[in-house]
């Protein structure tokens, strides 16, 4: 299992994924949608220890973020937006899908500046509410009545991501600004100063996460792991438009669900 | 030049424009109409009509309304425009292209018909024209940076690297000010640069680049992986240490990371302490990081690996982790490994220590993981494997896991009709879990029972989609039901409904092409620039996702037996059994037809009358459901050329594709492309018992060369063909090769099809398929293979053979089918 970046030759796998794994489904336009639009923010975890399968394997997906940016927040504040996140039942308990949230959250605020985070659950979906609520500390806002196409009801939860962007600040801080810096004055100081510089920064990193998975440090993998079927998605309605329509109608529709 | 209107009615003509642009398809007709009866001959507004009409779906009356509008105002820019949209729209891109072009000739100031015209070229790659276009409308419009950045797409995607850096840099020298730090569009501008320059392998300036202009880039990441990448490719290792650690911190879970830190700490491959050394650094100080666990497992050997295995397995035991065996298994074509697994496992489960009241922990999961290792074709012994899923259960008779593993176990023992049912155990048991349902239709599927499997995934599906479960699946492009829904109808002798499939997932690849279109224009509008070339790289390539290989082969192979097929004229048994045959499958058509017609009028009995749902109900109704049509076609061959093209197009290094398409081009009496593909296969695999057939059949073909065959041509085939000398000895030739082979049942199968194709006696071939039951490694995958050979030659066999395989193989549902 290995977490990156997605790209565009994995959108039909993580389409697969979601089919796969969650009720709610969309055409492959709208993930393009979201890697043309936002390319930092989503992840993937790839299974790469599967021996390859002939000359044109592509990866096989265990899990997914997929997450955007709210086009015109109604808020006027910055904000990211969990489109759909699941994990295959099969690689539960790795703690995947938290892993696969921390690195979309830490793109938020580094690219998008975004100041919180929000994303919707079934309220029935009891391991995805563990998720959010217990190990990644999500708030529930409000419940938002009959929300998916099926009638049920979905929390509408938030994040603020203030611990996120003091974890950027300071991995900006071990590996950019302050070497910048020094480089004016001279080489050889600069060279030693990174060093020094990188360990902290990488001190206080482990810090972090620590203490934001202390919770279930106790208990471990375990708790996390329950929540690969974790998911939530945009409202179906949005979804079933799509293929017909240009990009710009799948923005719009965003939009107009605010 | 466009006629000219009266004030009144060149306002309404404007109307119409703002209705088409806002999708009031009957306002502007009636508008159009409006001016018509005014100025019957006015060609814009019968162009515009005809492009309305077309956006209704009508293109039978749009075509002939524009080509009028055409006669009527050859001169109007508007009408050409028209005319373009109309063909881009059936996708006759060339043709649009061209109508393009003339509307430009007239009016060149347009900035719609340019840019309309530039899309359309990307699109179809046409870069060269594509680089003029935007240099025009760089010109006409050299304030806004996307002109800019498009011009350089342009060069960058034609490979002209040089140029798109010198635009982009053009570009930056107007700028009086720095943007904005926070300036997206910029941001990316510079990394989009930086990713040129560095395309151009000039590292050493991509470096330098990157930290005079990506100081602040917004996309952190992009920076410190390609700042990584520069450093150590220029050798500077410490620096590039540094960076890898920094990358490491930031995502522990990226493989790629850590190799890059090994080659630039100059650590060799060998030096195994010192890579172990690296991973458990990072183990421990992330404690919850997995690959820095897992991943010196690969490297370690002897009592080293025993170790690491040792406390890696007892930690995911202890906490259940269900991917276990999963992200080991890679490790299984080392022997010592695979023993030593399973010997620690045993070890963990016969430890007095462990969790033995956990319903998947300590005991259970150690009890799972030898079941799965068991049923693992490296390591499998499914008598075993059966016996510790079992274990397993009685642990926790409500596992989803456990019941899911012990269906897998009966599918590979052939028992389909079992594993199915079991599956739907397993289901029952988590109703509210997608992806067990998934497997459950799956097996179902495998088990031919298509009806039971829709229902099954319609438990997910969206209650609302018009068409039920089918309708939403196709919607939502879901290529796997797509894909085995199809091979169950294949295998039920269902043609048309496995065509229909398999043209239905032809289709969704078609539309992942036409997807891309919007995001030529969005992309830029959005400054996401490496992401869309991203994109446009995979777009020229995305039919090599093993789906569409599996799926064209499904399909040319129906082709191919349906082109082999005699036509049913009633002049022999064979032939009056297939019109039997047709005549009960045309009932059965029938039937299932009523039943579709009649679901779907109950369907709509008990919708909400008061609901809208029109636009929903204005979808174009399906022709043909069953796929009749498809199945009756008079030339398959044609057909099959509709997914061999882009299959082989897309993956000529698949030894599959080149084998189907020396098949489909032989018979199409195509013979250079069929040698071509069947030199393709021989240097991909010339063992391979499929091309060994092939080479018999095509030397055989060249000996005895068909009369309509050109002297030229034979000759120029004999000389491309080098297999097999002409002088040889094919009887012999073959009989080597089956000697040669003669520990693999599938090479024998081959050499015997050969020796048929060769002119030996049709019965001794049937005795020779029907000995392999008894081949020393025979397996029941191979009985198949064997059966489904004298189910091509007709045999009289089958049904003998059948009963003597399902002796040897009992249970096995497709060698009862």
């Amino acid at each position: 299992m290995d977490i990156r970046l997605l790209t565009t030759a994995d959108l039909p796998l993580i389409q697969h994924a979601n089919l796969e794994n969650l009720p709610e489904n969309y055409f492959l336009k709208y993930y393009l949608y979201h890697a043309l639009s936002w390319p930092q923010l989503s992840f993937v975890a790839v299974d790469v220890s599967r021996p390859r399968k002939g000359p044109y394997d592509y990866p096989k997906i265990v899990g997914y973020v997929l997450a955007k940016m709210e086009e015109e927040p109604t808020d006027g504040v910055q904000h990211g937006h969990i489109t759909s996140l699941s994990v295959m039942r099969t690689h539960r308990r790795l703690g995947i899908a938290e892993k696969l949230m921390r690195q979309s959250q830490l793109a938020m605020v580094e690219t998008f500046q975004a100041k919180y985070v929000s994303l919707h659950v079934r309220v029935s979906n009891v391991a995805a509410r563990h998720l959010y609520e217990d190990t990644l500390k999500f708030r529930n806002e409000k419940t938002e009545s009959k929300y998916y196409a099926d009638g049920e009801d979905a929390y509408s939860m938030r994040l603020d991501l203030d611990d996120v962007a003091e974890l950027a600040k300071r991995y900006a801080g071990g590996g950019g600004e302050d070497e910048d810096k020094d480089e004016d004055k001279d080489g050889e100081k600069k060279s030693k100063k990174t060093t020094t510089n990188g360990a902290p920064a990488a001190g206080a990193t482990a810090d972090l996460a620590i203490r934001s998975e202390g919770v279930d440090e106790g208990e471990a993998v375990g708790e996390v792991g329950r929540d690969p079927e974790a998911n939530d998605k945009e409202k179906k309605v949005k979804v079933a438009v799509g293929r017909g329509l240009g990009v710009g109608d799948l923005v719009e529709k965003d939009e107009s669900k605010h | 030049m466009p006629q000219p209107l009266a004030p009144k009615e060149a306002a309404q003509f404007r109307t119409i424009i703002r209705s088409f642009e806002d999708k009031q398809y009957k306002r502007g007709l009636k508008t159009a109409d409006l001016i018509l009866k005014k100025y019957p001959r006015h060609g814009d507004t019968m162009a515009m009509k005809a492009l309305i009409l077309n956006s209704q779906g009508k293109p039978d009356e749009a075509f002939p309304l524009a080509k009028e509008a055409l006669t009527v105002d050859m001169k109007s820019h508007i009408c050409w425009h028209v005319y373009g949209l109309l063909y881009r729209s059936v996708k006759n891109f060339e043709e649009a292209i061209k109508a393009y072009k003339f509307a430009l000739k007239l009016d060149p100031s347009s900035a719609q018909i340019q840019r309309d015209l530039a899309i359309l070229q990307v699109h179809v790659r046409d870069y060269q024209g594509y680089i003029q276009s935007r240099t025009a409308m760089l010109q006409a419009r050299p304030q806004i940076r996307s002109s800019w950045t498009a011009l350089a797409i342009a060069h960058h995607l034609a490979g002209n690297l040089t140029e798109a850096e010198n635009v982009l840099t053009t570009y930056e020298g107007t700028l009086k000010s720095a943007p904005s730090r926070f300036d997206g569009e910029h941001s990316e501008a510079v990394m989009y640069k930086n990713s040129i320059i560095a395309e151009q392998g000039d590292f050493q300036r991509a470096l330098d680049h990157l930290e005079s202009d990506a100081k602040h880039n917004l996309d952190r990441l992009a920076v410190l992986e390609c700042r990584a990448d520069y450093l150590s490719k220029l050798g500077r290792k410490e620096d590039a240490v540094q960076a890898y650690r920094l990358l490491i911190e930031r995502n522990p879970e990226h493989i790629d990371y850590y190799e890059k830190l090994e080659q630039a700490l100059e650590i060799s491959q060998e030096d195994v302490a010192a890579r172990k050394a690296i991973y458990d650094e990072y183990a421990a100080k992330f404690p919850r990081c997995d690959i820095a666990r897992r991943v010196p497992l690969d490297f370690l050997s002897g009592d080293e690996f025993r170790q690491a295995a040792e406390s890696y397995v007892a930690l995911m035991l202890n906490k259940g982790v269900p991917s276990l065996f999963a992200n080991l298994k890679h490790l299984y074509s080392d022997s010592f490994k695979k023993d030593t697994l399973r010997e620690i496992v045993e070890k963990y489960l016969a430890s007095q220590d462990i969790d033995s009241e956990s319903k998947d922990k300590g005991e259970a999961a150690g009890l799972y993981y030898l079941a799965q290792h068991y049923n693992y074709h490296l390591s499998r012994d499914l008598a075993k494997a059966d016996e510790y899923v079992d274990r397993a259960i009685e642990k926790d008779p409500k596992s989803v896991d456990f019941h899911m593993t012990k269906a897998r176990i009966l599918k590979h023992t052939g028992n389909i009709k079992e594993a199915a049912e079991m599956m739907d155990k397993a289901r029952k048991l988590d109703l509210k879990d997608r992806y067990i349902n998934s497997k459950c239709a799956k097996y179902q599927l495998r088990n031919g029972e298509n009806e039971k499997a829709l229902k099954t995934v319609g438990l997910f599906t969206r209650a609302e989609t018009v068409g039920g479960p089918l309708a939403d699946l196709l919607e939502m492009q879901c290529i796997w039901y797509l894909t085995e829904d199809g091979e169950a109808y294949a295998r039920r002798g269902n043609l048309g409904l496995a065509l229909k499939r398999f043209h239905a997932l032809n289709n969704i690849f078609d539309v992942w092409q036409d997807d891309q279109f919007d995001f030529h224009s969005f992309s830029l509008r959005k400054g996401q620039i490496r992401a869309y070339i991203d994109m446009i790289r995979w777009e020229d390539h995305f039919r090599d996702h093993p789906v569409y290989s599996r799926v064209a082969l499904d399909a040319i192979n129906l082709y191919l037996a349906m082109a082999d097929k005699p036509a049913a004229n009633g002049t022999n048994g064979a032939d009056e059994e297939d019109a039997l045959e047709k005549k009960k499958a045309a009932k059965k058509a029938k039937k299932e037809l009523q039943r579709l017609e009649r679901e779907e009028a109950e369907r709509q009995a008990k919708q909400d009358p008061n609901k809208g749902g029109q636009a929903a109900d204005a979808k174009k109704k399906d022709e043909d459901p069953l796929g009749l049509t498809l199945a009756a076609t008079t030339d398959p061959l044609g057909e099959a050329m509709k997914f061999l093209g882009p299959m082989l197009q897309a993956g000529p290094k698949n030894i599959d594709a080149q084998i189907a398409g020396f098949e489909v081009y032989i018979r199409r009496k195509k013979y250079v492309l069929a040698l071509q593909c069947l030199n393709r296969s021989l240097a991909i695999d010339a063992e391979n018992p499929r091309v060994h057939e092939q080479v018999i059949a095509f030397r055989k073909l060249l000996n005895n060369p068909p009369s309509d065959l050109a002297p030229k041509v034979l000759e120029a085939l004999k000389a491309e063909f080098t297999a097999v000398e002409a002088a040889t000895d094919l009887t012999k030739y073959n009989q080597d090769f089956q000697e040669k082979h003669q520990a693999s049942p599938l090479h024998v199968l081959s050499a015997v099809k050969a020796r048929l194709t060769l002119g030996a006696d049709l019965a001794k071939c049937e005795k020779e398929v029907h000995g392999l039951i008894e081949h020393a490694s025979a397996t029941f995958t191979d009985a198949i293979a064997a059966l489904e050979t004298l189910k091509s030659w007709r045999s009289a066999e089958i049904e003998s053979f059948r009963k003597a395989a399902l002796t040897k193989w009992p249970n096995v549902t497709r060698l009862s089918e």
